[in-house]
């Protein structure tokens, strides 16, 4: 695999501070390519008598993965740092909320959690009136009839319109 | 194969009752999600997926070939209206034509953005009609090598030469490479990366990856830093429709934009971005009246959203002939046909040609049925704009969840998602392209396999790669491809010094 040219070799600009979640991420891609090189050192060999096995990719993609982390990891040295992306619906001005995201992951682990004993029905409805809440909206009772509206048709459509099966829960013989 | 009497069968097929049933549901909730702000046409295509779950391949595909254009049609009503284009390749849009419907010309913007694509979308379907099967049929030749090439050639061009940072997009390639690896080694037998757990053998369903990617990892991002302010949606008035003016000064953009789109889709060179820029570009050239663009010229939004559309027919080229995707739409098209156990390529033309004649066929009809939908129902699509956000995005999460549950009836599988999202997030942040791991997760095993098969009919010699002649031209091209940007790049500065 060529190697790329990490970028900005040429800044000759003063040095910016070092970004630490940057130089996280990066170290964090290194830690994935020696996560890799260590899982392909794993694989069992094959029995067969092949040419290639089945550890020359796996190992290929590793040392990528390896060498691209440690030219993240000396960018990131050099002050590199990644301009979070503009999107639809976001404002870079604003002072990043982290609690919203952890409401989100939080409502949907606990749906995920209750979508066998409670039903699908119930289960994303959770996770609906939790992504709602996140994004602000406070309005819960109409949270609640719409969270459990949508939730209702989705599992309808799903099981009755296209034939696929998802837990029915509590509901079971109801709908 | 005579394409014309191909085509015939095709129509045959896709104008059954049933058929032309599945292409309106297609094309309808194609442009309902590709509406919807934040959703582009790969996340579209992702999350009707399980839409399809139960239907036979023919019908599942004709109704993809309807989601597909359906998802590209609603994406520029939302750019027109909203000023925010759901993939790079609408960005264009947005900037023109919200100009337009800003200076109240939005019924003109959104019909000559529908006519336009319609125009391009059927001169693309036809081009594609014709090209295919010749590709095919030289394609069937192309040694194991030189498939590997290509595919070197696509992760290069998707990763590393049109995004921002080259570095940052082949470590999300890489990212994506390692999650293919993850399961049991087709051709061994053996499990790779599987941590001990039995519900990983099978691998990392790729629905999982693009929905956790793209969909949750994106209200993740929305919801960290949420703008308060509303969003102003522009009302329309009645139909999109266009008067003789707008007619006059749209035809030659729509008819150049197919020309520059058409080929760009075709050849593995990064989607649909380059050419409506290139078509942008040249339109304010050829144009009289070069002063109104940025300030919502007509030619500025005919001639990109043709080569948009024609490039989305470009993709299907490679896509349906050598089994390339050029895009992460086609990525994920290309991934539901591996579902149904059918291999993109040069052989399935011969294999199933009732498939690949009868998808060819939808395009046209799809098209037609697009227009009619379009241009009178504008105002309907454009009332969805209107969804507020805490209700849209907890609805996409939703979504999201039914198509990955329903996979393989798994918990697991909602963790795993959840993984993604926040993966999704961290790449939002740091400014990673999330399209590259997306081809990565579906190309890397199709790799691995050319590779192997490649070598082990050179005995293991792995200067085969350079010595079959094809194979070595096109490494030459992706060596080019990675060294020239880098070389551009570093003499700017100092230049500039």
């Amino acid at each position: 695999m060529p190697d790329p040219v990490p970028p900005n070799i040429s800044l000759p600009t003063a040095r910016r501070p070092i970004s630490v979640p940057d130089l996280l991420i990066a170290l964090g891609v290194v830690v994935l390519g020696l996560l890799m090189l260590i899982g392909t050192n794993q694989i069992a060999a094959s029995g067969m008598n092949t040419v290639v096995g089945p550890r020359v990719f796996p190992m290929i993609v590793s040392v990528g993965t390896l060498v691209l982390g440690t030219f993240l990891t000396v960018a990131a040295l050099r002050g590199h740092r990644a301009e979070p992306a503009a999107e639809e619906d976001t404002d870079p001005n604003v002072p990043v909320n982290l609690a919203s995201p952890g409401l989100i992951l939080g409502g949907f682990l606990i749906g995920t959690l209750l979508l066998q004993p409670l039903g699908f029905v119930f289960g994303t409805a959770v996770m609906y009136f939790t992504v709602a809440f996140a994004f602000g909206e406070r309005r819960y009772g109409l949270m609640a009839g719409v969270a459990l509206i949508v939730a209702l048709i989705t599992y309808l459509l799903f099981t009755r319109g296209l034939g696929l099966t998802l837990p029915p829960g509590i509901l079971k013989g109801v709908i | 194969m005579d394409a014309i009497t191909a085509l015939f069968a095709g129509f045959e097929t896709a104008l059954t009752p049933i058929n032309l049933l599945w292409a309106l549901v297609g094309v309808t909730l194609g442009t309902l999600v590709g509406v919807l702000p934040g959703i582009g046409p790969a996340l579209t295509v992702a999350l009707l997926l399980p839409v399809t779950a139960k239907l036979p391949p023919v019908s599942a595909f004709i109704m993809f070939a309807g989601i597909y254009y359906g998802g590209m049609f609603g994406g520029s009503t939302t750019s027109i209206l909203l000023n925010t284009p759901g993939e790079s390749s609408s960005i264009i849009t947005a900037l023109e034509g919200n100009k337009m419907a800003r200076k109240g010309r939005a019924a003109a913007a959104l019909a000559t953005a529908a006519i336009g694509s319609f125009v391009a979308g059927t001169i693309g379907t036809m081009l594609l009609t014709f090209a295919a099967p010749a590709i095919a049929e030289i394609a069937v030749q192309i040694r194991p090598e030189a498939k590997f090439s290509l595919i070197m050639l696509a992760f290069v061009t998707i990763s590393a030469t049109f995004g921002g940072s080259p570095l940052r997009g082949l470590i999300s390639l890489f990212f994506g490479l390692c999650i293919g690896l993850v399961g049991t080694d087709l051709q061994s037998g053996q499990a790779r990366f599987t941590l001990g757990r039995p519900e990983l053998l099978d691998g990392i369903e790729f629905v999982t990856v693009v929905i956790g990617l793209f969909a949750i990892g994106e209200t993740l991002y929305v919801a960290s830093r949420l703008r308060k302010d509303k969003a102003s949606v522009i009302k329309l008035e009645g139909n999109a429709r266009m008067t003789r003016e707008d007619w006059r000064r749209s035809w030659k953009p729509w008819l150049r934009g197919t020309a520059l789109g058409f080929p760009f889709g075709a050849v593995p060179a990064g989607g649909a971005e380059i050419p409506t820029f290139l078509s942008y570009t040249l339109e304010k050239k050829l144009s009289k009246h070069p002063e109104e663009f940025g300030k919502g010229a007509i030619e500025g939004v005919a001639g990109p959203e043709a080569a948009n559309n024609a490039a989305a027919a470009g993709v299907l080229v490679p896509l349906l002939t050598l089994g390339l995707p050029t895009s992460a739409t086609a990525a994920i098209l290309l991934a539901a046909f591996q579902q149904y156990g059918l291999q993109p390529g040069p052989l399935l033309f011969i294999t199933s040609p009732e498939l690949v004649w009868g998808l060819i066929a939808s395009l046209y009809i799809g098209n037609v049925m697009l227009l009619a939908l379009n241009l009178p129902l504008a105002p309907v699509w454009a009332k969805l704009l209107l969804i507020p956000r805490p209700f849209l995005y907890a609805g996409i999460l939703v979504f999201s969840t039914v198509g990955v549950y329903s996979l393989n009836n798994s918990v697991f599988d909602l963790f795993l998602l959840a993984l993604f999202g926040i993966i999704g997030y961290g790449m939002r942040r740091f400014d990673f392209p999330v399209t590259p791991a997306i081809i990565g997760v579906i190309l890397g095993p199709t790799a691995e396999s050319f590779f192997r098969t490649a070598l082990q009919q050179s005995n293991g010699d792995y200067s085969t790669f350079v010595r079959q002649p094809l194979s070595a031209f096109i490494l030459f091209i992706v060596a080019l491809a990675l060294i020239v940007p880098a070389v551009l790049k570093a003499r700017r500065p100092s230049v500039a010094t």
